[in-house]
């Protein structure tokens, strides 16, 4: 939410205690010590890394994002793949460090969403992709290649849960840490 | 697999690749073909006639008994006052779906399980967006869908996750805009229109380019000072740029004629008609634009100088047919105003204007192609501003001739007052009160004389859409919540099941899956999948 331009700490303040007119966010009549602390906690699940500096190429960035990333993520108005997520304003939302340490470390942390698994059907398919929802009886997912499959569990015989990232591994051969600066002010950049 | 060798293209060639060049999901020409492919439903109507009738025949009327339901969506968002009133769009098993709030989702067709969810972050200070906050569906092309928003823009999305490729604003929603329809895409272009006749604003329709979101066109629905048509208005510029004629319902298309037909709605004020003396068109018109340009090619006035809010905001359902002996190209509409309406849609020639209400407003359509007034309000019970029906989805069978529309029967009186023009703030000119014992009726129209096949009566005035199977089916719903299929040629009632929540300008989709014909309704927060029993 902070990510927002213009979202101050009084504006989220005033949202919870006035809810939104014409929508289905209601007021709610918190006391104001207790809307605060709600703010407060709020604005701690907020990866912020707006404030931070960017002074690598952007140029170089774009470069770099098309050859090792675009695959598949997006970014603002370049092209790109669906398998992770699109990357548009990340760095409003994590900081530098969280960004490069995902990048080194693709496996670290995983967002819910693109947890990767390998669905074996009763015919003896394998399917490699990322989970998007699950129930009792049925799986979704965005496939190796990029589309939309689901499967019936009663059609499965094993899903496993990988638990290595589909990304690959960018370590300092790959990228080094110049290269990755240029990447986030690219991606910092990105509308 | 259908998209094997796609990643392979992407690894050789990732930074030749134009944007969006891993082609995949429905073409222009996928589109064109309709219902050709029984698993696929891929524009508002199931195709470009607007005839919403499907040529599936598993579901039958000797079996729609055993209709049953096999799963329901919960979308979690309520619509205070209005409907869930999207269609979804179907392709390779993935349902793409808009609700309420510009919420959006891509289901499983065979769990009822969702793959993403979308939720647009919009302003607190909607305008009508707030007073009406639906959204009719997608329109579809590629990889890409494409949504209006209640904010008045259009975006277009990535189909697999629901991510935002492009947002362009239509227009000023502050002013009183809001969009709502589902987006017609024919080949190069995704054609929308705009919402807030209410309000001091000026309605157009517009064309943008898939790939990027560039507008490549406007028709504006009320003219510029000088223009054609701006003659049936005051000589006023300030009138004119808040003439109204909202354009929020979907058009269809003639690919043959490279035609768009498009309903527009009611002037502003609303039912205060003294401060704009004349026809004022375009409002309360069809128009048949030129897809390439946005041109007019031509336009019939159901209401001149309305002053009901008859918005004649409907589905244009065109059809080839032998007229009085000879092969025509026709469009038909059923009028808010009461009428159910022919045209020639090669040049807009008037063919058949038949009450299909008790409406006391008029009972016959002129030599002059107008109505010949007999009641103005004064006198009482007049259709309601809802009118006699309204954008709920029609249909028509071919094989019957028969045209399928939800009719609401109710009593009004219009009490106009000259209005605040005020931006941002609603401007009807005037107040309406509805006698409260209306009623409502699913009627098949001859369309040759526009007679009354047969009807079958609802308890109050309905706003559920309709749709038809070849298989001799109309599957309707009504406002207290069932969901009802009937004997197409003889309206014997054959089926319902009541939903909990009044179907709401919706229409049904029905479509192939694993061998098993689906059947989808939206009402209330919910999407009801049926099926016969395996």
């Amino acid at each position: 939410m902070w990510a927002r331009d213009g979202v101050t700490d009084e504006y989220v303040f005033s949202v919870v205690r006035d809810g939104i007119p014409g929508s289905i966010m209601p007021p709610h009549g918190l006391r104001e010590t207790e809307l605060w602390m709600l703010v407060a906690f709020m604005a701690t699940l907020a990866e912020g890394g707006g404030d931070a500096e960017f002074s690598g190429d952007a140029g170089n960035g774009r470069r770099l994002f098309a050859a090792n990333c675009s695959e598949c993520h997006r970014a603002g108005a370049e092209a790109g793949g669906v398998l992770g997520p699109a990357l548009t304003g990340v760095t409003r939302r994590r900081s530098p460090e969280a960004l490069m340490q995902s990048i080194r470390e693709p496996s670290g942390r995983i967002e819910r969403g693109f947890r990767p698994v390998t669905v074996e059907t009763g015919a003896g398919e394998a399917v490699t992709g990322v989970l998007k929802n699950e129930d009792a009886f049925s799986l979704q997912l965005v496939t190796e290649d990029q589309d939309l499959r689901a499967f019936g569990r009663d059609a499965v015989r094993r899903v496993a849960r990988l638990g290595e990232s589909l990304m690959p591994v960018f370590g300092e051969a790959d990228l080094d840490d110049d290269e990755l600066a240029d990447l986030l002010a690219f991606l910092h950049g990105s509308q | 697999m259908r998209n094997a060798g796609r990643l392979l293209s992407c690894l050789i060639l990732p930074l030749a690749m134009p944007l969006f060049a891993q082609q995949d999901g429905p073409t222009y020409e996928d589109i064109l073909r309709g219902f050709d492919d029984p698993e696929r439903w891929l524009t508002y109507s199931g195709d470009y006639s607007g005839r919403r009738h499907s040529p599936l025949m598993q579901v039958t009327p000797e079996n729609v008994g055993e209709l049953r339901p096999i799963w329901t969506f919960q979308t979690g968002t309520t619509t205070r006052g209005r409907g869930f009133e999207a269609t979804p769009l179907v392709d390779d098993g993935v349902l793409y779906v808009t609700g309420s709030n510009n919420y959006a989702w891509a289901i499983d067709a065979r769990s009822g399980r969702a793959f993403w969810s979308y939720r647009r972050d919009l302003p607190d200070d909607l305008t009508y967006g707030a007073s009406a906050p639906v959204n009719r569906g997608f329109g579809m092309l590629g990889n890409q869908l494409f949504m209006v928003t209640l904010d008045a823009h259009l975006l277009s999305m990535d189909r697999r996750t629901g991510d935002i490729l492009w947002d362009v604003q239509l227009a000023d929603y502050r002013i009183g805009y809001a969009a709502t329809l589902a987006p017609l895409v024919i080949d190069d272009k995704v054609i929308v229109g705009i919402s807030g006749g209410e309000y001091a604003t000026r309605g157009f329709i517009d064309a943008y380019a898939p790939v990027t979101g560039e507008r490549l066109w406007r028709f504006n629905t009320i003219p510029g000072p000088g223009e054609p048509g701006s003659e049936t208005w005051p000589d006023d510029p300030e009138v004119l740029a808040r003439g109204g004629g909202g354009t929020w319902m979907n058009g269809s298309y003639d690919p043959e004629l490279n035609l768009i037909y498009w309903g527009v709605g009611n002037p502003n004020p609303d039912y205060f008609g003294d401060s704009r003396p004349g026809d004022n068109l375009y409002s309360n018109s069809i128009v048949a634009l030129d897809a390439e340009r946005g041109d007019l090619r031509w336009h019939y006035q159901f209401t001149p100088h309305d002053i009901n809010d008859w918005d004649s905001n409907h589905v244009p359902v065109l059809v080839d047919a032998e007229w009085r002996g000879e092969p025509r190209k026709l469009v038909m509409m059923a009028n808010r105003n009461g009428f159910f309406y022919v045209l020639d849609r090669t040049d807009g020639e008037l063919l058949l204007g038949e009450p299909f209400t008790g409406t006391t407003w008029a009972r016959e359509i002129g030599p002059d192609g107008r109505p010949v007034i007999l009641n103005d309000g004064s006198q009482g019970c007049l259709p309601d501003p809802w009118g006699s029906t309204n954008f709920m989805p029609p249909s028509y069978h071919p094989e019957l001739e028969l045209f399928y529309v939800t009719a609401r029967e109710t009593c009004a009186t219009y009490v106009p007052e000259e209005p605040a023009y005020t931006p941002g703030q609603a401007s009807f000119g005037g107040v309406v009160f509805i006698e409260p014992d209306g009623a409502g009726a699913l009627r098949a129209l001859d369309i040759h004389t526009g007679e009354l096949r047969w009807e079958f009566t609802y308890p109050s005035p309905t706003f559920g859409g309709v749709m038809t199977t070849a298989s001799g089916l109309v599957f309707a719903g009504d406002h207290e919540g069932n969901f009802i299929a009937f004997d197409a040629a003889t309206g014997e009632n054959l089926w319902h099941y009541q939903t909990g929540s009044r179907i709401w300008g919706a229409a049904a989709t029905t479509f192939m899956l694993d061998g098993r014909q689906h059947v989808l309704i939206p009402s209330g927060t919910t999407l009801t999948a049926f099926a016969l029993p395996e």
